[in-house]
């Protein structure tokens, strides 16, 4: 079940997806974590974020949109208070870096570089209300490779870029990252979206507009990492709406060379261990002694009755 | 290692119309659980609620072999509707029991409960609670009940057997004073003792914030249990953020649902 994402070998694909398993901690008295590939934490910034107003989630068809505001602890109280809890475990932790500035996630990557314990960092670009202007980071391919220029050289832990989907050509985003130095890219983030309560004609969320995640999302980001797995040669790690082994096994065929469990984990707080454990069966029921012998074989036209 | 269970509805009844009392088959250790504590609950291999819908526990009881918890529910939205249509032999899925519960001090002889609506939920628990205490150790429990109209006052039988006095306020007049519960109480709030009581609230946001104004006045020490969105429920999403006094936002789900009145900011 071994994968290697960039020189980080993780003993199996499965991992959390950040700001859905909170620090770890909190889903650590349902699923043994050092069963898991890797646990990716909530996305840290510099300095604590306070987060937005509630109301802050709301339940969509088979999904939910959240606007949570990357509330935080600051990475310095990250790995002060949590991080040791998460070195009593066998698992790969892999911070998510969330900056204003190219300045800023500089400074986070070498940060986190610093303490011990981190095994490799990803960079959440898919933040908005960054400096100039309100566009999203990520979706400006020259933002894209400044912002990976500068963590690769703050750091010599692996750098997985996470991309937005909010964005017109998602290899050109990919491409810019690969150029940027990246060691992997992870994809998708929520899509934006909203919902209006009809009786009281206001928006459901305190922000209007929030990031819609569940299995809702899946079809896409299924579609956007194979695009992405055809436009780059670095491991690409699939995200969105995997809630049970059938989508995680999706992503795989489709080129990914490992994934992350998100939202489901709000149905089922064991469902990155549970996915992980439906890989291993289909793999042996299929004869396949290697997971990357299934990585990529997609046989694309393979449904076409022509 | 906490698990997530697998419960089946033993009964579920319409109490008023659109409310409904569930009563499920669950483990053993429900029996553990305090008075404010709840759970998050979905349907069994439905997609419809997506996410668990948070309940404060009602009740917790065995009956022979068996450990049985009540829940008492108004059916709001598509989670709450779909949660109506349960019939007796369904399975539900369960993550508890979860957060703090109320907490009564060493002190105090005389509790008093407020509720408004479904907020008798978590209270009558309490109440049930402080009854079962020796009866050298009971403590004298003042119950106000409020509620739109007399037939929405739910199991108020129940809640008189439990209760050394319960009083009841109606929107309509229907039962007992015309008006708001916290009308009600505020007109008995000089009788208790600061030193030796402690208050309980539960009911709909309106009646938290009158509250909130009438304890600016009191020292009594008033505990609140609380409502907010919830997808994880154990501390992790960040989603039911509530906001306290000091502008900081908690988390309903696991630094709740039970807070100090003056703790949060109204
Ligand atoms: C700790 C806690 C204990 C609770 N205990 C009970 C209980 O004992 N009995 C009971 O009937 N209900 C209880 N609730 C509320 C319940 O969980 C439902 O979420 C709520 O009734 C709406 O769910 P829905 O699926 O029907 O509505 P949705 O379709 O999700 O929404 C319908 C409406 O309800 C509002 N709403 C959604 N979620 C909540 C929520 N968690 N709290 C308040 N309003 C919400 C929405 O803004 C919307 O206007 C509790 C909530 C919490 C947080
Ligand atoms: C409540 C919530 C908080 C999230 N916080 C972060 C975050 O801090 N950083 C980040 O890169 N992604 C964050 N995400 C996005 C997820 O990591 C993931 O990319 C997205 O939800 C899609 O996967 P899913 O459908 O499996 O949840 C968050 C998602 C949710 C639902
Ligand atoms: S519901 Fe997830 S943190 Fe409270």
């Amino acid at each position: 079940m071994k994968v290697d994402i960039g020189g980080l070998v993780l003993k199996n694909p499965v991992m959390t997806a950040s700001g859905t398993f909170g620090y770890g901690e909190e889903y650590s008295s349902y699923v043994d974590l050092a069963r898991l590939g890797a646990v990716v934490v909530k996305g840290l910034s510099l300095k604590p974020r306070r987060g937005n107003p509630p109301p802050r989630i709301m339940e969509t068809p088979s999904g939910m949109l959240n606007a949570v505001g990357l509330e935080n602890v600051g990475i310095h109280s990250f790995i002060e208070t949590k991080l040791p809890f998460l070195r009593n475990y066998d698992v790969a932790v892999i911070v998510n870096i969330l900056g204003e500035t190219i300045g800023e996630y500089a400074a986070l990557a070498s940060i986190a570089d610093a303490a011990a314990g981190i095994h490799a960092i990803e960079v959440n670009i898919s933040c908005p209300n960054v400096a100039k202007g309100g566009i999203i980071f990520g979706a400006d391919p020259d933002q894209v490779l400044n912002v990976t220029r500068a963590v690769r050289k703050a750091t010599r832990l692996p750098v997985i870029m996470k991309l937005s989907p909010n964005v017109t050509d998602i290899t050109v985003i990919a491409r810019a990252a690969e150029e940027g130095g990246a060691d992997a890219i992870s994809l998708i983030n929520t899509l934006r979206g909203m919902s209006i309560d009809i009786h009281t004609r206001t928006p459901h969320l305190c922000t209007v507009t929030g990031g819609l995640s569940g299995p809702a999302v899946k079809p896409v980001a299924l579609r956007m990492v194979w695009e992405v797995v055809n436009a780059v040669s670095i491991p690409v790690i699939g995200i969105g709406g995997i809630m049970e082994a059938s989508d995680a096994l999706e992503f795989l065929i489709a080129g990914a060379t490992a994934v992350q469990v998100g939202t489901a984990h709000y149905r089922n707080p064991r469902a990155a261990l549970d996915v992980c454990e439906g890989i291993e069966r289909y793999c042996v029921k299929n004869g396949i002694p290697d997971i990357r012998d299934l990585i990529g074989t997609l046989a694309a036209g393979g449904a076409c009755r022509v | 290692m906490k698990s997530i269970d697998c419960a089946a509805v033993v009964s579920i009844r319409e109490v008023v119309e659109g409310h409904y009392l569930l009563t499920l088959h669950v483990p053993r250790r429900y029996l553990r659980a305090l008075p404010g504590q709840f759970v998050m609950l979905r349907i069994h291999e439905r997609s419809v609620p997506f996410l668990g819908r948070p309940f404060s526990i009602h009740r917790v009881y065995t009956r022979g072999k068996h450990t049985l918890m009540e829940i008492l529910f108004r059916a709001a939205g598509a989670g709450t509707v779909a949660c109506a249509q349960l019939k007796k032999g369904d399975t539900v899925v369960l993550t508890g029991p979860l957060g703090s519960g109320f907490h009564v001090p060493g002190r105090c002889t005389d509790m008093v409960l407020v509720a408004g609506g479904m907020g008798v939920a978590p209270l009558m628990f309490l109440a049930e609670h402080g009854a079962m205490r020796p009866r050298k150790r009971r403590r004298v429990i003042h119950c106000y009940f409020g509620a739109r109209t007399a037939s929405h006052l739910y199991r108020l039988a129940r809640l008189k057997t439990l209760c050394t006095e319960v009083k009841v306020a109606t929107d309509d007049g229907s039962l007992g004073y015309r008006g708001t519960v916290t009308d009600l109480f505020l007109m008995d709030l000089p009788q208790f003792n600061p030193n030796r009581t402690a208050l309980f609230v539960c009911g709909p946001d309106m009646m938290f914030r009158s509250m909130a104004l009438i304890m600016r006045g009191s020292n009594l020490s008033c505990q609140v249990s609380i409502e907010e969105r919830m997808a994880c429920g154990i501390g992790a999403c960040l989603g039911c953020a509530v906001e306290d006094e000091h502008g900081i936002y908690k988390r309903v789900c696991k630094d709740g649902p039970v807070f100090d009145i003056t703790e949060l900011h109204w």
